[in-house]
């Protein structure tokens, strides 16, 4: 019975102690799906909270929660740090979305952002890369180095991000190499090192020449590639360290300047919930490593088309594309609408897989 | 020479089994204690996390009740089959039917006014859980095939069907290509109980449940047969003596409550029907019947600790930063110590005095 | 043929953690000892052999790291099973969840590195045969030393008295008691022995087969073993070619994929286990055969 008391009341003194210290800080909270790795998507995004934590210094306290399973526990944690008094929380991933919309209209007064998804609120934005822009830079180099003019690539989930990249991919690939067969194997799953690299080899075995690890959290993938001596590409941070040989490039996510603004917008109160979409132009997406084999004339016209994209000039998704049916889905000079890439469900011309199911 | 033995107890008391979880909950709070110290952290904030933490607020105390409700459904139903000695451990599969089958009512009738909806719905997860397990029951009282290995498999087959329906045909065909349904209309969830948190109103059929449990363990002829058959001599894994009916007692009860649980988290905490339905409340389920002796009364505060552990082993990760092993690791303390303890139920230690030599 | 020698020497490799921990498996249920916590035992070893090969800069002192730690699980779970004669489903699961808890606490600072792995040992001119050397002779040693175990454990099993005792404490402990065979030590070394190669097997996963530590890596590989154990029908042999086949069908999904034919991939991610289901259908029909390989206390308490 002593003990229930003291306790207690070392929480009551806990929960007075809490808003005295959160009165000048501004709290945000960072919610991840994954661990915490060296690379990878959290890994990036928590890269994001370091630079808040720099810019803004003693004005911001961050807290962050690692491997938070999408289901019905993540409610409990954004819960949990806005009843320790965060101001504004980041939620890394797209199963979180329904919740955090949820509490953002419970808590008007804070603020949200969220990676990727569909749903706004005043108080809640979502963020999304134009990735489909650097894949379809790296598609250029894998068109220059391949030699089998097959082209293999480990995917997660046909969602549409993935989707879009693929077909940006396939695109700069045929706008240098217009003979390649593309191969895909979905692995339906964000996670799953030891079949990633079963799928890397499996397509090695098929003569691809070099594989393009979409979004495989772990350098599985890129560690196979350069045991086996075969070019591979990665998305989600920088992997050089794992692959010096055989990396041919990685596609990077520089999620910093929009938190910082978005916390700066918090702060200074004129948070809107809008629809990020940070691309080549603003430096949120970017290619690093690019690897010295590949040819002077494709790395020339890799960076024409680099420039051009960052000038706002150049659209990858410009018809006249047409998709795996052969029906067109762009035509001549049309470029593809956000809502429309948003939603996008088609695979371009020459890639050889069908979406599941 | 004195020594220590372990007699069997003469009478069946009821000191015992409070005793065994007195002692199963002392060792846990000390096995949690040292988990802390190697954490850095002062065991005493950190067990406060944990157990004390959560029952602080209404909203803790809402997430409590909210995890208890599937963790008591599925603990109920499975002991009734392990006091029979019929292992089902599938009921993880069993319940992604009970949500799958609920889901098909709820998309197919979005709109409609009906308040049997949700109640429909009860009765379509409840079967559709049953029919999973009755698989099982099949295998084994037709070819003797292990239940053990089959629900467990089951459940696998369960995850690839659900993959497959989200991404396919109960996908929002307005949810942008995201592996995940609509979100239920009102009349297809269950109401809160408790204003401001999500505990909802699945925990009144778990109750339900429990109550009708005691009833069949203290007076029903069935139950009595079904530990007989369970005692047979040979009723030990491969034997196949326990009579077959048994069997189907035993799997289509455990089979239908966690098809129940599985309504209660789609149509509760989720809201539509997605690819994280379950943290492993199938497998925590067979831990709250050990834990609970077996005995619907312990499976009630056995279910309610485990949801304790569950939420403030989130509570810790915040409050105390322990990572999220700390959770696993302590369920995994408290269920070993129940087991060491429970020797006690049917035995007691003695001291023994002996003549020398 | 790339394809061929992938399959081949692909299958080999991706059965060799379940060929370790179903050997030690099979032992440990002949003696009439259920251990469900395999796969909580596997994601130990995966994350202590990986830690261990890392700070070492030694794969040796990984696998015995590995090996130890899943020994120390295993005999938590003799411990409460044989002394505290507690049910045995549920001190493996409880084993089980202990050791997934184990495996993140002990990877968390580790997360996503990698190794360069085993090293592939080529077996002299075997290897440079064609298509049969790249299929069988180019892997790493373990690969090897998994394909020895299976006859190791046959003949230790069938032909000597060490198996002979096995098999007796298996059948009947009480008949054993009764021979003065000391039942608890003999089924206490045969879980020991389970937990060692379970250990091992995960280590395998984390230090050669992929070779990177991620937590939950083991993705349910632990209830394959089990699986498998029932599915061979306690029979060496049957549960290595169950290991094998098991290995080639996940690889086939993947190839077949790779191939660009249009399957419906959670239809194939679900064949393994329909497959097992129909084989342990088929299987434990003749009851007769079955009552003949099984171990009869398999399971059971044993009370004096």
């Amino acid at each position: 019975m002593k003990l229930t008391t003291g306790l207690m009341a070392t929480a009551v003194a806990g929960l007075m102690a809490l808003p005295a210290v959160a009165e000048d800080k501004m709290k945000i909270g960072f919610v991840y799906p994954s661990p915490i790795a060296d690379v990878g998507w959290s890994a990036e995004l928590n890269a994001g909270r370091a630079a808040i934590e720099e810019h803004f210094g003693d004005k911001v306290e961050t807290l962050f929660v690692e491997n938070v399973p999408e289901g019905p526990d993540a409610a409990r944690i954004m819960n949990q740090m806005a009843a320790q008094g965060a101001d504004m929380i980041m939620l890394g991933s797209f199963g979180y979305m329904n919740d955090g919309i949820k509490l953002a209209q419970q808590r008007p007064e804070m603020t949200f952002i969220h990676a990727s998804g569909y749903k706004l609120a005043p108080n809640f934005s979502n963020f999304q890369s134009r990735n489909y822009e650097s894949s379809y830079l790296v598609g250029m180099a894998a068109g220059d180095v391949t030699e089998s003019n097959v082209v293999g690539i480990v995917a997660a989930y046909a969602i549409p991000e993935v989707i879009g990249m693929i077909n940006g991919f396939a695109l700069g690939l045929q706008e240098v190499n217009p003979d390649v067969t593309i191969k895909v194997v979905w692995l339906n799953s964000w996670f799953d090192p030891p079949k990633a690299q079963d799928s890397a080899r499996a397509l090695m075995a098929q003569q691809a020449d070099v594989i393009y690890s979409l979004y495989q959290d772990t350098p599985s993938v890129v560690t196979v590639a350069e045991e086996e001596g075969v070019w591979v590409i990665n998305t989600s941070s920088d992997m050089k360290a794992y692959a010096p040989n055989w990396l041919l490039a990685s596609q990077i996510a520089d999620w910093s300047s929009f938190f910082i603004e978005s916390v700066q917008a918090s702060m200074d109160g004129t948070f809107e919930g809008t629809a990020f979409w940070g691309g080549m132009a603003d430096g949120t997406v970017d290619v690093k490593s690019w690897s010295d084999k590949i040819s002077e004339g494709a790395m020339a016209r890799i960076t024409e088309a680099a420039d051009a994209m960052k000038a706002g000039s150049f659209h990858p998704l410009t018809g006249p594309v047409v998709d795996q049916d052969g029906t067109e889905r762009l035509a001549e000079g049309e470029t593809i609408a956000d809502p429309d890439l948003l939603g996008i469900d088609w695979l371009v011309a020459g890639v050889e897989t069908r979406l599941p199911n | 020479m004195a020594r220590l033995v372990l007699v069997p107890r003469e009478t069946a008391t009821l000191l015992a089994p409070l005793q065994v979880a007195v002692l199963a909950l002392v060792m846990t709070l000390l096995g949690g204690a040292v988990l802390f110290v190697i954490y850095g952290v002062s065991p005493l904030d950190g067990l406060h996390a944990v157990f004390v933490e959560p029952l602080l607020t209404r909203y803790g105390i809402g997430e409590v009740l909210l995890k208890m409700a599937p963790l008591l459904l599925i603990a109920q139903g499975l002991a009734i089959g392990f006091r029979a000695q019929v292992w089902n451990i599938g009921a993880e599969g069993q319940l992604i039917l009970g949500a799958i089958a609920a889901s098909v009512l709820a998309i197919r009738f979005d709109g409609t006014d009906s308040q049997l909806l949700l109640p429909a719905m009860v009765v379509a997860g409840m079967l559709a859980g049953m029919a999973w397990a009755a698989i099982a029951a099949w295998l084994r009282t037709q070819f003797n095939a292990n239940e053990i290995l089959v629900t467990f498999m089951l459940t696998s087959v369960a995850l690839q069907l659900l993959y497959f329906l989200v991404t396919g045909p109960l996908k929002d065909p307005m949810g942008f290509n995201f592996p995940q349904s609509i979100s239920f209309a009102p009349n297809a969830v269950f109401p809160i109980i408790l204003e401001g948190t999500r505990a909802n109103a699945s925990l009144y059929i778990g109750l339900a449940v429990t109550l009708v449990a005691v009833v069949f363990v203290r007076y029903s002829f069935a139950s009595y047969k079904l530990s007989v058959g369970g005692l047979a001599p040979g009723a030990s894994f491969y034997a196949g003596f326990s009579s077959k009916r048994a069997i189907w007692v035993a799997l289509l009860v455990s089979g239908g409550a966690a098809g129940l649980a599985g309504v209660g988290e789609v149509a509760g905490p989720l809201g539509q029907l997605q690819r994280n339905i379950s943290p492993g409340y199938g497998y925590a389920g067979i831990i709250v019947a050990v834990l609970g002796g077996l005995n619907p009364i312990g499976i009630l505060f056995a279910s309610a600790i485990m949801a304790l552990v569950y939420v403030g082993g989130d509570f810790a990760l915040l409050s105390v930063g322990v990572p999220d092993a700390v959770t696993g690791i302590l369920q995994g303390i408290l269920l070993i110590s129940y087991l060491a303890c429970s020797l006690l139920l049917t035995m007691r230690l003695r001291l023994v005095r002996e003549a020398p030599g | 043929m790339d394809v061929l020698i992938f399959m081949v020497s692909g299958t080999l490799a991706a059965a060799t953690a379940l060929i370790f921990a179903a050997m030690g498996e099979l032992v440990a249920e002949k003696s009439g000892m259920l251990n469900l916590g395999i796969e909580g035992m596997m994601a130990t070893g995966a994350a202590m052999g990986f830690v261990a090969a890392t700070v070492s800069g030694s794969y040796t002192v990984g696998f015995i790291a590995a090996a130890l730690l899943g020994c120390v699980l295993s005999l938590i779970f003799a411990l409460l099973t044989l002394v505290f004669r507690a049910n045995q489903t549920a001190s493996g699961l409880a084993i089980g969840i202990l050791g997934l808890g184990l495996s993140s606490a002990i990877g968390k600072k580790y997360e996503s590195m990698t190794l360069p792995g085993v090293p592939d040992l080529p077996l002299g001119p075997l290897a440079q045969i064609p298509v049969i050397g790249p299929m069988f002779f180019q892997l790493d040693v373990m690969v090897y030393l998994s394909m020895l175990l299976i006859p190791v454990t046959w003949y230790v099993l069938n032909r000597t008295r060490l198996g002979l005792t096995i098999r007796a404490v298996g059948e009947s402990p009480v008949n054993a008691h009764a021979l003065g065979l000391r039942v608890l030590w003999i089924r206490a070394g045969c879980v020991a022995f389970g937990g060692a190669m379970a250990g091992i097997g995960g280590a395998y996963m984390s230090t050669a087969y992929t070779p990177l530590w991620a937590e939950g890596m083991i993705a349910g590989r632990g209830w394959i073993v089990v699986a498998l154990t029932v599915f061979g029908t306690w029979m060496v042999p049957r549960v290595a070619f169950g290991a094998y086949l098991f290995g080639s069908i996940s690889l086939l999904e993947l190839s077949i994929q790779a191939l660009g034919v249009n399957v419906p991939s959670q239809l194939m991610s679900a064949l393994p286990y329909l497959v097992t289901i129909f084989m342990l259908a088929l299987i434990s029909r003749n009851t007769l055969f079955i009552r003949l390989n099984s171990p009869a206390s398999l399971g059971a308490t044993f009370r004096l």
